[in-house]
């Protein structure tokens, strides 16, 4: 077999930890991973990029032995100098745990919900290090400490349904670190959390990572976490490795147009520069094409692409690339253009005011006649308003409320108090109980593609309702508009008769947004439209948004819920900052991005992981500790005073005044805006 | 060494099929049999039959199925009366053949109403949810609390025994049994976004019950036909087993065992072949139905 050997850096000249030699894994027909070959040294961060159906999770499996119904059709896996396929179950499980152990995504489905964390950590340590119950308590508080939970001896009493995401994912690390193991397996260990709750993770597993000598693969599909993370990366694409190189080369002189797309798709928090997502779709790996795999998505592929095999060729020290023509890379594909600045649209009438917008959910009693849970605080007193044609992002964490508010503004859901005025109408009722212009003037996109379409109608089906619906469409009338909506969204006639299963996650999407846009809306919630697909997708996407709003006949607006502040800067004209169902800071986008900032808003972009952003991993002050405060029972005063970490003193248990910096703006903190000013421009 | 802990959670997750096989649809439909096999062909074959027996029994059965003949009286299986006569010299073939009609009739049109009107019940509770489905499914429970055949034949007796009435009876038997599987699934449906879209856009609650609840409910609901059937066959002819609903000389099933069972020592095929006719049926039901969800359920999972 013709294996393309990459050549090993310099640190691995000693025997790697790992070294993956030519996998290829087989599900059946589909060829899932193909000759693939890494190595890892002792103490070094390998990052594995890939989006869904890369074949990446496949691979970090296959290090720890588990192939399911996988089926390895070449190559072997080398860990510390044993063949793992070789192994058999017996030599596996002594491997697990003490050589390898994986870090999952979702840490409340890696814990089992009905034992103690601490027995769960103590178990494994008694089973395979054979201590006794009292060593393997001590070692636990040990572990627990050095994930740095405070109170290990309280921690370890706790189920896991007790304690927060961040802190669960810390329980699965320190179970992966009890029996020191020489390679961690980490895949997408922080993709379900918060982004402030990820640096926190990020800069534990840095520090465990400094302080042992523990290899670590790092899977993920974000670039700026891995490179935050990594020293060295290798790029997945549809089962190949197509790039792979020292993590700032890498990422600063891309040599494979895949990786590049990658880059360019990625929002950014720092720049403002047009996002370019990927068009074409994953190859059907059933049936692998010849030639290069990336073939029929490149801008630069040639004939000499489409046949016979393509070679890792080196392109530098320790940097290779699986492209013939990478050398046009860096001449021919298009340089990243910086966005184009909106004209600001503060000249334009209001279409969405919504004043002291407040909704509790009252709990239930567990039991009739038992005495009633206490009352969620969802949202407390939002104000905000959108003009016509404006976007309008409103950001925050999990629990800040923001999705309570998109629901209340959309009919979903009826407000406890306040006022929801649209056009001047109040609409603060639920959407069937609005007249049919208000239910066809805003609409909804959903977060999630997969549920949000009925798998048993046709794509012409759903965009043709809300037609039928408000307009009375019907016949040749109804599919020839069907038809140009489907085209405003770039899908073709040919997708008329497809069911939804048979659309891929980023063409459901965009079906989506063709049934919100169906009958000319004048303003479209969209509820973390993009958070479930690949960031490839995610930029053509949000390309379309904004076409479709340029383009739109009524100026609709958008009112934009999210958490990823990349999305935010590249799409919003206005920001709302929420935190715990208060807006803490809302204002014009770039001066959202710009300090003086809420120390919030600052503690939000500080944690943000981005390529070339190196000052983040010093700005350690700006981290968010300990839980988030109980919705049920919110601080005083300002809400933000328990985390904050500009907090001044009992001074902010008192209601904190709104301060402005510039027209538009305002942020509700106790420090004057000339001293969060000082205090953020030295650091 | 033995598991501990972090193998063991790594099972667990390795369970579920790795990110490639989800992408993908060729892995799945190859392992799937969606296509014809033999068992199929069979199966077909036996429904037909079945059907044929039901629409024109007198074209396949060889004899009168009520007509006496004493001079051949319960005679043993031959090549003249392959499954042998009855204590009137009646061929019990022909009695079998035409006694699918009385039997299934029945089972069906009762297995039709009961999973009808559940569906409808079950949609309503796990659409509305709260107090709609609280008063809904506790009223199922009650009906439910009565054993199967008991609630059946007091039904039967109460209203007076006829087919009509047994439909009635074994409709209502197995109305909250069909409700609580229509709720459960329709529950896990109206989680799901596109109720919510359906929502947004102001649609009526009829309009969301059937259009876009209901599509989702169907295969399970198919399913529960098809055993419901089966029940309904065995529930007739327990009942025609007890004289209730069906009365002789009409052959039903039931009838059949109900009667031959004073001569099973010395006369056995008398019982044997109805009981035969009826585990026939039920199992081509059950696994029409099983073949039934396989071809209905969506290829894609969406998550």
């Amino acid at each position: 077999m013709t294996i393309a050997m990459i050549p090993m850096p310099i640190a691995a000249r000693v025997a790697p930890t790992l070294a993956v030699e030519g996998l290829s894994i087989d599900y059946g027909p589909v060829q899932a991973v193909r000759n693939v070959s890494l190595a890892i040294a002792p103490g070094e961060a390998y990052g594995l990029i890939g989006e869904s159906g890369s074949g990446k999770s496949t691979v970090a499996y296959a290090v720890m032995g588990y192939l399911n119904s996988g089926r390895v059709s070449g190559g072997r896996v080398v860990l510390n100098g044993a063949d793992v396929f070789a192994m058999g179950e017996r030599g596996l499980e002594a491997v697990r745990g003490s050589v390898v152990s994986m870090v999952f995504q979702d840490p409340m489905n890696a814990l089992n919900p009905s034992i103690r964390v601490g027995e769960q950590i103590a178990e494994g340590i008694r089973r395979h290090a054979g201590l006794d119950r009292r060593a393997a308590r001590k070692r636990t508080l040990e572990l627990i400490g050095l994930v740095n939970l405070p109170d290990p001896e309280a921690i370890t009493l706790r189920y896991p349904h007790q304690l927060s995401g961040g802190q669960l994912q810390r329980i699965v690390i320190a179970m992966a670190l009890a029996l020191e193991p020489k390679l961690l397996v980490l895949d997408e260990p922080t993709t379900g959390l918060d982004v402030t709750t990820e640096a926190v993770i990020l800069d534990l597993i840095a520090d465990i990572k400094a302080r042992s000598n523990v290899a670590l693969l790092f899977i993920s599909h974000n670039l700026g976490v891995v490179a935050r993370m990594c020293d060295r990366v290798g790029v997945l694409y549809a089962g190949t490795l197509v790039e792979e190189g020292r993590t700032d080369d890498l990422l600063q002189r891309p040599h494979h147009p895949y990786t590049r797309g990658l880059i360019d798709a990625m929002p950014s928090v720092t720049a403002a520069r047009e996002m370019v997502g990927i068009p074409g779709r994953l190859p059907d790996l059933a049936q692998v094409p010849d030639g290069c795999i990336f073939q029929d998505r490149c801008v630069l592929a040639t004939a000499d692409c489409r046949h016979g095999v393509i070679p890792m060729e080196t392109i530098g020290p320790g940097h290779s690339s699986r492209c013939l023509r990478w050398r046009s890379c860096a001449t021919e594909l298009a340089p990243a253009r910086p966005a184009v600045p909106r004209a600001s649209l503060a000249g334009m009438a209001p279409r969405l005011e919504v004043a002291d917008l407040t909704r509790d959910f009252p709990g239930a009693p567990l039991f009739p006649f038992f005495r009633s849970r206490p009352v969620v605080q969802a949202l407390r007193g939002v104000s905000l308003d959108v003009r016509e044609g404006e976007t309008v992002a409103i950001v925050g964490e999990s629990g800040s409320g923001k999705s309570t508010f998109g629901r209340l503004v959309a009919g979903l859901d009826r407000p406890g108090g306040g006022r929801i005025l649209f056009d001047g109408r109040d609409i603060s009722a639920l959407a069937r109980a609005r007249g049919r212009d208000d239910q066809r003037d805003v609409q909804f996109v959903f977060q999630n593609p997969h549920s949000a379409l009925n798998p048993h109608h046709s794509v012409e089906a759903i965009i043709g309702r809300p037609l039928r619906l408000y307009l009375g469409l019907r016949g040749r009338a109804l599919r020839e508009r069907v038809l140009e909506i489907l085209t405003a969204v770039r899908l073709g006639e040919r997708y008329l008769t497809r069911a939804p299963r048979e659309l891929s996650g980023g063409e459901k999407q965009r079906v989506c947004i063709a049934r919100a846009f169906a009958a000319n809306p004048k303003l479209v919630i969209c509820d973390e439209p993009t958070s479930a697909l690949d960031i490839s997708v995610q930029a053509a996407i949000l390309q379309e948004l904004r076409r479709l709003q340029r383009e739109s006949e009524n100026q609709t607006s958008y009112l934009f819920i999210t958490h990823d502040l990349g999305v935010v800067r590249q799409i919003a004209d206005r920001v709302a900052v929420m935190y715990l169902g208060e807006i803490v800071e809302f204002g014009e986008t770039a001066d959202i991005f710009t300090a003086p900032q809420h120390p919030y808003t600052e503690a939000l972009l500080a944690a943000v992981p981005e390529i070339g952003r190196a000052e983040q991993a010093n700005r350690r002050d700006m981290r968010l500790e300990g839980p988030l405060p109980k919705p049920t029972n919110p601080p005083t005063g300002c809400g933000f005073h328990t985390r904050c970490p500009r907090v001044l003193g009992p001074l902010c248990e008192t209601m904190p005044p709104k301060q402005s910096k510039a027209e538009g703006h305002w942020l509700k903190c106790h420090i004057p805006i000339a001293q969060l000013r000082r205090l953020q421009e030295s650091g | 060494m033995s598991t501990n802990d972090i193998p063991l959670v790594a099972e667990a997750e390795a369970k579920v099929p790795p990110a490639v096989t989800r992408g993908s649809r060729m892995g799945k439909a190859s392992r799937q049999t969606r296509g014809m096999l033999v068992s199929d062909v069979v199966l077909i074959a036996t429904l037909l039959a079945v059907v044929a027996m039901v629409l024109v029994p007198g074209w396949i059965a060889p004899y009168s199925p009520t007509e006496f003949n004493p001079a051949v009286a319960m005679m043993p299986p031959s090549w003249e009366y392959p499954f042998g006569t009855d204590e009137f010299g009646r061929d019990i073939l022909s009695r079998v053949i035409h006694g699918a009609r009385p039997t299934l009739v029945v089972a069906i049109a009762g297995a039709i109403m009961g999973v009808g009107l559940g569906t409808v019940t079950g949609l309503l509770a796990g659409y509305a949810g709260g107090r709609t489905d609280e008063v809904l499914m506790r009223f199922m429970d009650a009906l439910m609390s009565f054993p199967t055949l008991i609630l059946a034949t007091l039904i039967v007796v109460m209203l007076g025994s006829n087919p009509v009435n047994v439909i009635a009876a074994i409709g209502i038997v197995f109305w909250p049994r069909s409700a609580r599987i229509a709720r459960a699934v329709a529950q896990d449906v109206a989680q799901r976004s596109f109720i919510e879209a359906a929502w947004v856009r102001g649609e009526s609650h009829a309009y969301i019950l059937f259009r876009e609840l209901l599509p989702g409910v169907l295969n399970v609901v198919v399913v529960d036909l098809s055993l419901r059937i089966t029940y309904g066959t065995m529930l007739s002819a327990s009942l025609s087993y007890l004289g209730i609903g069906v009365t002789p000389p009409t052959p039903a099933w039931g009838l059949m065992v109900k009667d031959g069972q004073q001569f099973i020592q010395f006369a056995s095929w008398m019982v044997i072949w109805p009981c035969v006719a009826i585990s026939v049926v039920a199992v081509a039901a059950v696994l029409a139905g099983e073949r039934l969800r396989q071809i209905l359920a969506p290829t894609e999972r969406g998550n």
